[in-house]
């Protein structure tokens, strides 16, 4: 079994539910197992933040695209959109994941999310728009 | 996603339901610190019905056990998802918030 999904939404907060659901839709049709799914909508969601959060540029006038490819494998995604350079894997913080409660740092989280969850991530730059790929085998 | 709160012998007890995600975690914050009030001995959040949390919701999480922390009230979190219990471990966050396998356990402790 293979399907590809393209999504393009405005960059907007309110907007990533709607592919968070459309992407678990296509998991269930393609019979992901649970925490593939789970694995690959927060790491979509973590990115698709980042780029509306840190992409410059006013909330909705701009589009993010997304393209998820699940084959018996893998499933691969990327993320395309046309704000400033932003490469997350480098450009944001790291959390100190053992910091005491008092000195723990709000946020950071995101990235570190999709570093461990995911199986590959990639940035890159190219025709003016960030890249960020990733992906997730299913075994 | 839904917070709805129970009084359990001077333990508050703030059920969460649904989703949290970037969409929604200022909701999530505002409900959360609604539930809770300012005259809690301590607070158990059960999580069993949570189908889903991203960083942003435990951006709150983690904002909450500050201030209450600050206040000397406890917290506590118990019945997590496989799912939402991984999210828990990878960020760390099972090392500063005590999780308990179910509710009962739960308000056992954090009643004494």
């Amino acid at each position: 079994m293979s399907a590809t999904r393209t999504l393009r939404v405005p960059n907007r907060i309110e907007e990533l539910p709607g592919v968070s659901e459309a992407v678990e839709a296509l998991g269930q049709e393609e019979d992901w197992a649970p925490d593939v799914s789970y694995a690959v909508v927060l790491a979509l969601e973590e990115v698709a933040t980042n780029v509306v959060r840190h992409g410059g540029g006013e909330e909705g006038t701009s589009e993010i695209e997304v393209e998820v490819i699940s084959t018996d494998e893998e499933v691969r995604v990327e993320v395309r959109d046309s704000g400033k350079p932003f490469d997350p894997f480098h450009d944001a913080p790291e959390p100190d994941i053992d910091a005491a409660l008092e000195d723990r740092q709000i946020g950071g989280l995101g990235v570190h999310f999709v570093k461990v969850l995911m199986d590959e991530a990639s940035y890159r730059r190219e025709d003016g728009r960030n890249h960020v790929t990733m992906v997730k085998r299913r075994s | 996603m839904n917070v709805q709160a129970e009084h359990h012998d001077g333990v508050l007890l703030a059920k969460v339901e649904g989703r949290v995600d970037s969409s929604n975690s200022q909701d999530f914050e505002r409900q959360l610190q609604a539930a809770i009030g300012d005259d809690v001995g301590a607070v158990v959040m059960d999580l069993a019905q949570l189908a889903y949390i991203s960083s942003a919701g435990l951006r709150v999480v983690l904002l909450v056990a500050k201030t209450l922390g600050q206040r000397n009230v406890s917290i506590s979190l118990c019945s997590l998802s496989d799912p939402v219990q991984s999210v828990f471990e990878i960020s760390g966050f099972n090392r500063i918030i005590q999780i308990y396998d179910n509710q009962a356990d739960a308000l056992a402790a954090a009643g004494k």
